[in-house]
C-alpha cells in the first residue's frame, strides 16, 4: 500500500498515488504531496488547488483538462484559464496532478 | 438515414418495446431477440402494438423457437448471419441494453 | 469530423450502475470533443429530478456530476416529454423537453446512438 507521511500523520495512498481519503487533505498534505513530484508550491498553484476542491465541492468529480480550463476561465478570468498557464504551473499534465495536489480522485475521463 | 432498434428484453416487464415502438421512424426496423420474442405472443398487447405500428419487424429465429413461439406473418425470421446482414444494411444500430 | 453519438439514458438514477455509466459515456465523449448528445427517457428523467441525496446510500452523486455536463462541452441535454408527464414531472430547468416526433428525428440525425 502507498502511504504518504505529512508529519505524525500517515496517510493513504491508492496506486497512482493519489489521496485515498478527501477528508485528509490539508494544506501540510498538498505541500508534501507537491514535494513527492518535486514541485514548488507558490500561490498561483495555491489559488487552481482551492478551485478544485471547490469544483469537487459543487460536481463530485474531478474535472479532465477541458472542463478544468473552462471552469478556471469562468472563476479566475481567460489569463489563468488557458492551458499554456495551467500547462506551466502542472508540468504539462495539470488535470491530472493538479487533482492529485488538490487531495481528489484521479480524474476518471481523462487519459 | 433507418436504425435497426435490437430488443432483448421481455415486453411484459419493461418499457423498452413501448418506448421503441413510440420513438421509431418510418425508416426504422424492430430486431427481436432473446425474451423480447415474447412480444410475437398472440394476443397479447405488445404483439398488437407492433402490428398496429406496420414496421419491419426481424425475430431471431432460435429464440423464438426455443419459446415455442409461432412468427406471424408480418414478422421475418433471421439467423446470426442475418442479424449481421441486417446491421450492414442499416445505418446505425440502436441496441436497447 | 468525428462522428456524433445520441446517449439515452433511461434508468433511475440509485437502482444500478445504469446511470453512472451512461454518464461517464457523456464525459468521456465530451473530454474527447465528439459531438454528443444526452438524452434521458422513461425512468431516465428521475434522474433531473432536483434536491436528491444519495449520501446515505454511499452513492457518488449523479445529479451533481450533471450539472458539469456544460463545462465539458456538452450541451444538447435533452428529456422526453412523455416520459415526463407520465410521471407527474414538470419540465426540468437542466434539461430541453422533447417530444416523441422530434426524438424520432434526433435519434435518425446522429451517427450512433447508444442506450443504456
Amino acid at each position: 500500500m502507498n502511504t504518504l507521511t505529512v508529519g505524525a500523520r500517515t496517510l493513504e495512498l491508492d496506486k497512482d498515488g493519489y489521496l485515498v481519503d478527501l477528508n485528509a487533505w490539508s494544506v501540510e498534505v498538498a505541500s508534501a504531496l507537491a514535494s513527492a513530484e518535486e514541485l514548488e508550491l507558490t500561490d498561483e498553484h495555491w489559488e487552481i488547488l482551492e478551485l478544485l476542491r471547490g469544483f469537487y465541492q459543487e460536481f463530485q468529480l474531478s474535472p479532465a483538462t477541458r472542463p478544468l480550463i473552462k471552469y478556471t476561465a469562468l472563476k479566475l478570468g481567460p489569463e489563468k484559464g488557458n492551458s499554456l498557464h495551467l500547462n506551466r504551473l502542472f508540468k504539462g499534465t495539470p488535470a491530472k496532478l493538479a487533482a492529485k495536489l488538490a487531495g481528489l480522485p484521479r480524474p476518471t475521463n481523462c487519459l | 438515414m433507418s436504425t435497426l432498434h435490437v430488443l432483448s428484453h421481455s415486453p411484459f416487464t419493461d418499457s423498452r418495446l413501448g418506448s421503441c415502438l413510440r420513438l421509431c421512424g418510418a425508416q426504422d426496423a424492430v430486431l427481436l431477440c432473446g425474451d423480447a420474442t415474447y412480444a410475437l405472443q398472440a394476443g397479447s398487447a405488445p404483439f398488437q402494438a407492433l402490428q398496429a405500428k406496420a414496421l419491419d419487424v426481424f425475430v431471431l429465429a432460435e429464440d423464438a423457437q426455443a419459446r415455442g413461439l409461432s412468427l406471424p406473418d408480418w414478422a421475418k425470421s433471421v439467423d446470426y448471419p442475418g442479424f449481421v446482414q441486417l446491421s450492414i444494411d442499416h445505418d446505425k444500430v440502436n441496441t436497447w441494453l | 469530423m468525428s462522428r456524433s453519438l445520441l446517449v439515452i439514458s433511461r434508468q433511475a438514477p440509485w437502482s444500478g450502475p445504469s446511470a453512472r455509466e451512461a454518464l461517464d459515456v457523456v464525459l468521456a465523449g465530451g473530454a474527447f470533443d465528439l459531438p454528443i448528445g444526452l438524452l434521458f427517457l422513461d425512468d431516465g428523467v428521475f434522474q433531473l429530478a432536483t434536491a436528491q441525496d444519495a449520501k446515505a446510500l454511499q452513492q457518488k452523486d449523479v445529479t451533481a456530476n450533471l450539472q458539469a455536463l456544460s463545462l465539458f462541452g456538452i450541451d444538447e441535454v435533452f428529456a422526453c416529454s412523455h416520459s415526463l408527464a407520465e410521471r407527474g414531472l414538470s419540465p426540468p430547468d437542466n434539461a430541453q423537453p422533447l417530444s416523441s416526433e422530434q426524438i424520432s428525428q434526433m435519434i435518425d440525425r446522429y451517427d450512433q446512438v447508444m442506450t443504456l
